[in-house]
């Protein structure tokens, strides 16, 4: 059985770099994504099965002073609404995971369930989002606010990288209120996304999709 | 006989374009989505070239033939990415003057 304190930083870790960046983009499409910090590694790939409905595989390690932990999960995500206007679009979407995680210090397993909502709003310069994330296993029951905002630095065309600057607070509600805060660069080119880093704690961070 | 031939080459060249479509979207915003549209257009057999322009926000398709391309499956390809199509028609320019045009 976890203790607490192990309890607890394994499902912040998880919650603090576990943001959705909402990994579906068109029908039939395949997207592969690497993330990392100093404590936490992660490996997706997800198809689009649909233009509404992605599936996906994530695999990842987390290895710090009290945990050492290998965990893998199966995931659904379905876009539930988005509007389009001119020079914006607002999306809705609903994330379900389902994995198991193996605690190999103390030979614990155990299985988690975790639904998402997530709503952005992103125009060629803005970009806003707020996600609530649910952490549900036989012995946890922990609940994550993620708010994200930041604008780009300048519009670009179609064929250029677009940097911008992105802020995110992340809160988790069921345990002291603990609140992240991590500044973030983002650049996005047409097949790559990739963010930069780093949390209050120091520690860095590095996002990389990439769409085929 | 040469020259008759010389002339039929060059009246059918001339008149042997592809034909440019251009479909304004609402909602395209960010490369990395826009990106979708543009592979699903480009996985067409009868698609020759595809142009995107996220300030005007357009996409223009240029086919093979001199007809174009179905409008229902333009219309598909852009929904299924995720956007709404507010207008398709028929355009005067090819895809390179319009890239020469923007992209100095």
């Amino acid at each position: 059985m976890f203790s607490l304190k192990p309890i607890f930083s394994l499902f912040l870790l998880l919650a603090t770099i576990n943001c959705i960046a909402a990994p579906m983009t068109f029908k039939d499409s395949t997207m592969t994504m690497v993330e990392g910090t100093n404590d936490f590694k992660r490996f997706e790939l997800s198809h689009a099965i649909t233009g509404l409905e992605s599936i996906g595989l994530r695999f990842f390690n987390i290895q710090d002073k009290q945990l050492k932990v290998d965990g893998s999960g199966l995931f659904y995500l379905n876009r539930l609404k988005r509007i389009n206007t001119i020079n914006s679009q607002t999306n809705l979407w609903f994330y379900l995971e389902l994995g198991n995680i193996d605690n190999r210090r103390s030979k614990n397993r155990q299985a988690y369930l975790s639904p998402t909502f997530q709503l952005d709003f992103e125009t060629k310069r803005i970009y806003s989002s707020l996600s609530h994330q649910i952490l549900r296993g036989p012995h946890e029951n922990f609940d994550r606010t993620q708010i994200k905002s930041g604008f780009s630095f300048y519009e670009t065309s179609y064929e250029e990288t677009q940097p911008w600057f992105i802020f995110e607070v992340m809160n988790m509600n069921s345990l002291n209120n603990n609140t992240a805060l991590i500044p973030t660069l983002r650049l996005v080119n047409k097949t790559l996304f990739f963010e930069a880093g780093i949390s209050t704690k120091g520690d860095p961070k590095l996002h990389l999709m990439y769409t085929f | 006989m040469k020259k008759f031939i010389g002339m039929f080459l060059l009246f059918f060249s001339l008149n042997s374009f592809a034909a440019t479509q251009k479909i304004e979207v609402l909602g395209m915003v960010c490369a990395y989505c826009a990106q979708g549209i543009e592979k699903s257009l480009k996985s067409l057999s009868e698609v020759n070239d595809v142009y995107i322009n996220l300030e005007k926000f357009f996409v223009l398709v240029e086919s093979k033939n001199d007809f174009g391309i179905d409008e229902k499956k333009l219309k598909s390809i852009i929904v299924d990415a995720g956007y709404t199509i507010q207008k398709i028609e028929n355009f005067n320019e090819t895809i390179k003057s319009v890239r020469n045009k923007y992209e100095k």
